[in-house]
């Protein structure tokens, strides 16, 4: 594996530990926080397809919780990336 | 099981039976055993006497709070009463739009949306498409070919009155202020008052083996009562009652002496203000057609919800509110305990009288029975209004 390839491994591996076991507990604020740092994981290595499932994950989890700031924040995110339908 | 049948007895012999229901009280027969007996006319109710006209589902008070949600089994159609930001209260189809999922399994606090737990569309409170994630592929959420806007919660026409949720599951109902005009000018006197419920001491539900309309009936006449409730009678005799008849909307009875002591102190609850004074002594009883059973007192009000859940089971659900905020004070808690109690006596003392007509409408030697004209025209007057409701448009009733 490559030297710098570590770290980023290292995190993935770390979030995904962490949203199973969000799920697990059924800690819906906590799979908003971990799936919107996901996102921004794979946002940084410009895979917009991967971000934007994450992000789509964190913003219903986000809605669920009431979390309205960040909700808005990843509809942002996500409109920008035009993954959200047109404003009625 | 005695008695005629929807299905066995085709338009003539049952459509007769109906006639005889609605006919003057004098030559009147009671509504036949299937009524009270048969799935197949439980299910008939369902359509043509719960469906179509305005129908109890819940209290208010079971959705207190912005985004308190609720689901409801109604005669079998699932529906959710939904408490939105502004505090109003609503009622859905408990049915995510995509694949019909039921979206809200047990009472619950929505915090901004409700979420299905299927596919994950989020509703706003007010039932409209909030969110349809990856429906256009991961990540994507939207697609052209669906028209968020048609794809909101399903309403139901809904309305609140004495904190009681009532819906109109067919849409075409007369307005709901037309079906409680007549109560609500009987009732002048309380029908806007504001409510206080004491909480769990206010509440309690029987659970009683018989058709819902045997509870309707047994609530509507005084003529029981010295029988039944001989306790009553220390302070309500059966002289002191009168009969209440409205027809198509509601019956019941009324008391001219309501007098009860809840102790030995002589202390009273606080009676609604302005009041006025033909209240002091009074109180009335009166069934809401279909299933709501109310008492109205200078100091408190009661609801009973009746929950037909077979035809030979109903669920009756008290509610017991009071006429001012001074009631749930800590110093009337023995009162309210009392008050708790005399209401849930009366209640069983009746139980075992409907469930005796329930059994005895297994009788092939009972078929509808008769009326007293002189103590039992609410009881009649009920009956009229469900053989209208059964017979449909397409069968003219003796008038």
């Amino acid at each position: 594996m490559p030297e710098a390839a570590a770290p980023a491994a290292e995190r993935r591996a770390r979030l995904e530990a962490g949203i199973l076991d969000a799920h697990a507990r059924g800690d819906l604020a906590v799979l908003a926080r971990l799936y919107a740092e996901a996102g921004e994981h794979e946002h940084a290595a410009a895979r917009t397809d991967a971000a934007c499932f994450f992000w789509t994950q964190a913003w219903i989890f986000a809605l669920d919780q009431g979390d309205l700031t960040l909700a808005r924040d990843l509809e942002d995110r996500l409109g920008a990336a035009g993954r959200m339908p047109p404003p009625a | 099981m005695g008695g005629r049948t929807a299905s066995s007895g085709g338009s003539g012999s049952f459509g007769d039976a109906l006639s005889r229901a609605a006919a003057p009280i004098e030559r009147a027969r009671g509504l036949p055993n299937a009524c009270y007996a048969d799935p197949a006319m439980f299910e008939r109710e369902k359509a043509r006497v719960f469906a179509t006209t305005w129908t109890c589902i819940a209290s208010g008070r079971a959705v207190p709070a912005p985004g308190d949600a609720l689901p409801v089994d109604h005669l079998g159609i699932p529906l959710l009463l939904l408490r939105d930001k502004a505090g109003a209260l609503r009622v859905f189809h408990n049915v995510c739009s995509h694949r019909g999922m039921v979206l809200v399994s047990e009472p619950t606090r929505c915090r901004s949306v409700i979420r299905c737990p299927y596919h994950s569309w989020c509703y706003n409170l007010d039932g409209s498409l909030k969110a349809t994630p990856h429906v256009g592929g991961p990540g994507h959420n939207a697609h052209p070919a669906l028209d968020r806007r048609q794809l909101g919660l399903k309403p139901v026409r809904s309305a609140v009155w004495l904190d009681l949720v009532f819906v109109d599951l067919s849409g075409t109902a007369p307005d709901f202020e037309d079906h409680v005009r007549p109560l609500r000018a009987r009732w002048h006197d309380f029908a806007d008052r504001d409510l206080h419920h004491p909480g769990p001491i206010g509440s309690f539900t029987l659970d009683v083996r018989c058709n819902w309309k045997l509870a309707v009936e047994n609530y509507c006449e005084s003529y029981h009562l010295p029988w039944v409730h001989p306790g009553l009678n220390s302070y309500s005799r059966l002289e002191d009652h009168y009969t209440i008849v409205e027809p198509g909307a509601f019956s019941g009875q009324g008391t001219r002496i309501y007098n009860p002591l809840l102790g030995q102190s002589g202390r009273r609850f606080p009676s609604f203000p302005d009041l006025p004074e033909v209240w002091d002594q009074a109180a009335e009883y009166i069934a809401l057609y279909p299933n709501v059973l109310l008492g109205a007192h200078k100091d408190h009000l009661y609801t009973i919800r009746l929950e037909p859940r077979a035809a030979d089971r109903t669920l009756e659900h008290v509610e017991i509110y009071f006429a001012t905020p001074e009631a749930l004070e800590q110093r009337y808690q023995p009162m309210r305990d009392a008050l708790n109690q005399t209401w849930r006596e009366v209640f069983e003392e009746d139980v075992f009288v409907v469930e005796g007509m329930q059994t005895g409408r297994t009788s092939p030697a009972f078929d509808g029975g008769v009326f007293s004209p002189a103590m039992e025209a609410a009881t009649h007057g009920f009956h009229r209004w469900v053989a209208e409701r059964l017979a449909g448009p397409d069968l003219a009733l003796i008038g």
